[in-house]
C-alpha cells in the first residue's frame, strides 16, 4: 500500500520559496488505477516525482509497501525504483538510437536478474505491447505511439508493483492515445497497480479513482466509473 | 550493474559517434605513441653508448690525470679541460710490473689535417704503444701495426682507420703511401679493420695512430700523457687490479694522503655504471617531454566526456529513474573513458613501435651507427598503465558531474 500523510514540497531559491504541495494525506492500494489531475502548477508533477521516489517531500511521511522514504538512502531509493516501480513519461524518453530491444532491457541491466533470464522478460515485454516485429529496429524510426508502447514495455519489463504515467498520451493523436490507455486499462486488469498523471479528463476516465489537486492539495479524491464512450473511442 | 553490462553499453555509446571517438583518441595515440617512441630511443642510444663502452676492449681500466675528488659523477679534472701533466713514462714503467696488469698502454692525443695529394682531411690523431692494439682491440686489415722499435727510433708510420683510407686513397693501396700532418711526413704502415664510433663518439675508422714519442716530440711538444689504458689479467679480479694501480701512482707520485690524488682510475665497469645514470636520465628527460602530449590528450577525453555528459543529460536522467545508482553512472562514464584512452593506448604504442622500427631501419641503412633494435617492455605496460590511468583521472571528473544530475532535472532537459 501506499500511503502519504501530510506531504508537503517547498522549493526553496535565492531567497524566496515556493509551496508545491501543501499537506497531501491518501493512500492508494494494490490494483488501483488512479488518475492524478489537475491544472497546470496544480503541483500533480511533484507529487507524481515524490511518489516515484524521484523526489524527497520537504515534510510529512511517505510508505511505499512498508518501506518510508525518509528512512531511505538515494541507492535504497534507486534500488525500489528498479525493483517495484515503473515509468512512463509523455516524451517517451526512449534512446533513440538504440534498438526496441536494448530500450526495453534497460532496467533489467540495473536488476538483479541473471543474463540467461533477461532475454525472456525482454521479449515477453515486448509481445505485451504488439511490438513482436519491431524488436530490432531503432527507437526514432517508430511512430508515437509504437514509441510509447516501448516505454510500456520498458516499465513493465521488471513486472513492477506500480506503474506511473506522467501525460501518457500528451503526444500522441488521439487513436495512438487510446490504443496506449487500452494496454494500461489491461495491465490494470493483469494485477498492475497504476498510477496516471494526466490533465485530460478522457484519459483520466480509464482509471477507478481520481484524486485532483488544486494549489498544492487534495481537492477531490472519488472512486469513478469507466468513461461510457472509452469502448467506442478504442475500437 | 554488471561490469560486462557496463563496458557493453559504454562500447555502443563510443561506436555511435565514431569520428569524435577517432578524434577524442588521437590525442592518446599521439602521446603514447610519443612516449613509446622516444623510451625506445632513449633506450637505443643508451645501448649504443655501452655498446661502444664495451667494445672498447675487456677488463680495461683507465687512468686519467686530475682527482674527481671523490665523487663518481664528478668529471675528472682534465675532462674538464685542466692540463694535468703528471702522468709520464715511469707510471708506465711502473704499472708494467705490476701482476695483475697484463697490458699497458700511453695515449697523447691530437687534431690536425692529414694531407695526401690534394686530399685534405680535419683527423683525430692518437700517440700511442703497440700493447693498445689489443687493449682496445683493434685489428689490421692491411699491412701491419707499428712496432716498439718505431716508438723507440720516433719512426714517421700511422696506422689509419678504414673510412679514412677510403677518403684519402680512394680505391689505391694505402699501404706505403706518404701523407703529411702538421709538415712532417708519415708513412701509412697499416689500416684497421672497421670499428665504428667510439666510446663518446668519436669515429674510431677515421683515427691516425702513430708511436707515442713522434706525437709527444713533434706533433704536439710534450713530455707526459694524456692518459694510460690498461688491461687487467684476467686471472685477477678488476677491483684488484683497479686498487694496485691506485697504489703504484700514488707511491710513484709521493702521495699519502688520498684526498691529494693527481689521477683518476676507472674500471670498464665503472664507466658503464656512469654512463648508464647519465643515460637513464636522458630516457626519463624523453619521456617527461612525451608526457606533456599526453596530459593534453587526458584533457581532452576530459573535454569531449564533459560534452558528452551535456548532450546525454536526458539519457543519464532515464538511467537513474529506472535504478540507475549515481556509482552506475559514474562507472559507466569512468569505462568510457577508459575504453577511450585503453584503445588508444594500444594503437599509440603499435604506432610507436612502427616508427621506432621505421627509425631503425633509417639509421641502421643511412648511417654507419650501430642502432640496436630496442622496444622496452617496461615502456609498452607504462604507456598501457599510464592511458587506462589517464582515462580514469580525467574522466572522475564527467563522471561525477553526470552522476551529480537529478533524474528529475535531466529528464527534463531540452
Amino acid at each position: 500500500m501506499i500511503a502519504l500523510k501530510a506531504v508537503k514540497k517547498i522549493y526553496a531559491d535565492d531567497g524566496s520559496s515556493t509551496v508545491a504541495l501543501n499537506g497531501v494525506s491518501f493512500e492508494i492500494h494494490k490494483d488501483e488505477f488512479v488518475a492524478i489531475m489537475g491544472p497546470s502548477g496544480s503541483g500533480k508533477s511533484t507529487l507524481l516525482h515524490i511518489l516515484s521516489f524521484m523526489d524527497r517531500p520537504t515534510s510529512g511521511s511517505y510508505t511505499f509497501f512498508d518501506k518510508k522514504i525518509e528512512e531511505m538512502s538515494d541507492t535504497e531509493l534507486a534500488y525500489v525504483r528498479n525493483q517495484e516501480m515503473g515509468f512512463v513519461f509523455q516524451s517517451f524518453n526512449l534512446l533513440g538510437h538504440a534498438s526496441v530491444y536494448d530500450n526495453v532491457e534497460m532496467p533489467l541491466l540495473y536488476s538483479e536478474v541473471k543474463m540467461v533470464d533477461r532475454k525472456k522478460l525482454v521479449e515477453n515485454a515486448i509481445a505485451a505491447v504488439g511490438l513482436v516485429d519491431k524488436t530490432k529496429i531503432e527507437a526514432s524510426k517508430l511512430s508515437g505511439g509504437q514509441k510509447q508502447r516501448v516505454a510500456i514495455a520498458r516499465a513493465l519489463v521488471n513486472n513492477p508493483r506500480v506503474i506511473f504515467a506522467d501525460e501518457p498520451t500528451g503526444n500522441l493523436d488521439s487513436q495512438s492515445g487510446g490504443q496506449v490507455m487500452k494496454i494500461f486499462e489491461e495491465l490494470h486488469t493483469a494485477g498492475h497497480t497504476i498510477v496516471l498523471v494526466t490533465h485530460e479528463t478522457y484519459t483520466a476516465g480509464f482509471a477507478n479513482r481520481m484524486i485532483h489537486i488544486k494549489d498544492g492539495v487534495v481537492d477531490s479524491d472519488q472512486l469513478i466509473d469507466k468513461h461510457p464512450t472509452h469502448a467506442g473511442f478504442i475500437k | 550493474m554488471r561490469l560486462q553490462d557496463t563496458i557493453k553499453t559504454a562500447a555502443k555509446s563510443l561506436l555511435r559517434s565514431k569520428t569524435r571517438t577517432a578524434l577524442t583518441m588521437l590525442g592518446i595515440i599521439i602521446g603514447i605513441g610519443s612516449v613509446i617512441l622516444l623510451m625506445s630511443i632513449g633506450q637505443s642510444a643508451q645501448d649504443l653508448i655501452i655498446g661502444q663502452v664495451q667494445g672498447a676492449g675487456s677488463n680495461l681500466v683507465f687512468v686519467i690525470p686530475g682527482s674527481n675528488k671523490g665523487s663518481r659523477l664528478a668529471p675528472p679534472a682534465a675532462a674538464q679541460g685542466i692540463i694535468i701533466k703528471t702522468l709520464n713514462k715511469n707510471d708506465l714503467v711502473a704499472l708494467k710490473n705490476e701482476a695483475s696488469i697484463d697490458l699497458v698502454a700511453p695515449e697523447v692525443r691530437g687534431q690536425a689535417r692529414i694531407i695526401y695529394g690534394n686530399n685534405d682531411q680535419a683527423v683525430t690523431f692518437e700517440g700511442t704503444m703497440p700493447d693498445f692494439f689489443p687493449i682496445r682491440n683493434f685489428t689490421i686489415a692491411k699491412g701491419h701495426a707499428f712496432t716498439q722499435s718505431d716508438v723507440d727510433s720516433f719512426n714517421h708510420v700511422i696506422v689509419i682507420g678504414s673510412k679514412l683510407a677510403d677518403k684519402l686513397f680512394s680505391r689505391f693501396d694505402p699501404i706505403g703511401k706518404t701523407v703529411r700532418l702538421k709538415n712532417i711526413t708519415f708513412t701509412v704502415v697499416g689500416v684497421l679493420d672497421s670499428k665504428g664510433v667510439g666510446p663518446f663518439g668519436i669515429d674510431q675508422d677515421e683515427l691516425v695512430l702513430m708511436p707515442v714519442s713522434v706525437a709527444q716530440k713533434q706533433l704536439v711538444g710534450i713530455d707526459y700523457y694524456n692518459s694510460l689504458v690498461i688491461q687487467a689479467n684476467a686471472n685477477y679480479d678488476i677491483a684488484f687490479a683497479q686498487s694496485r694501480v691506485v697504489s703504484v701512482l700514488r707511491q710513484n707520485h709521493h702521495i699519502t694522503n688520498p684526498d691529494k690524488d693527481d689521477f683518476t682510475v676507472q674500471t670498464q665497469a665503472d664507466a658503464i655504471d656512469l654512463l648508464g645514470s647519465i643515460t637513464s636520465v636522458l630516457k626519463l628527460f624523453l619521456a617527461a617531454i612525451a608526457s606533456i602530449s599526453l596530459l593534453v590528450g587526458g584533457i581532452g577525453i576530459m573535454n569531449i566526456m564533459l560534452v558528452s555528459v551535456v548532450e546525454r543529460t536526458k539519457e543519464i536522467g532515464l538511467r537513474k529513474a529506472v535504478g540507475a545508482t549515481d556509482r552506475d553512472v559514474i562507472t559507466q562514464f569512468l569505462v568510457e573513458a577508459a575504453i577511450l584512452t585503453l584503445f588508444g593506448g594500444i594503437i599509440g604504442i603499435a604506432f610507436g613501435a612502427l616508427f621506432t622500427t621505421i627509425i631503425y631501419f633509417a639509421i641502421v641503412n643511412f648511417s654507419t651507427i650501430e642502432w640496436t633494435f630496442a622496444l622496452p617492455l617496461s615502456a609498452i605496460a607504462l604507456a598501457t598503465g599510464v592511458s587506462v590511468l589517464i582515462g580514469l583521472v580525467f574522466g572522475i571528473y564527467p563522471a561525477r558531474q553526470a552522476a551529480r544530475k537529478s533524474p528529475i532535472e535531466a529528464l527534463r532537459y531540452e
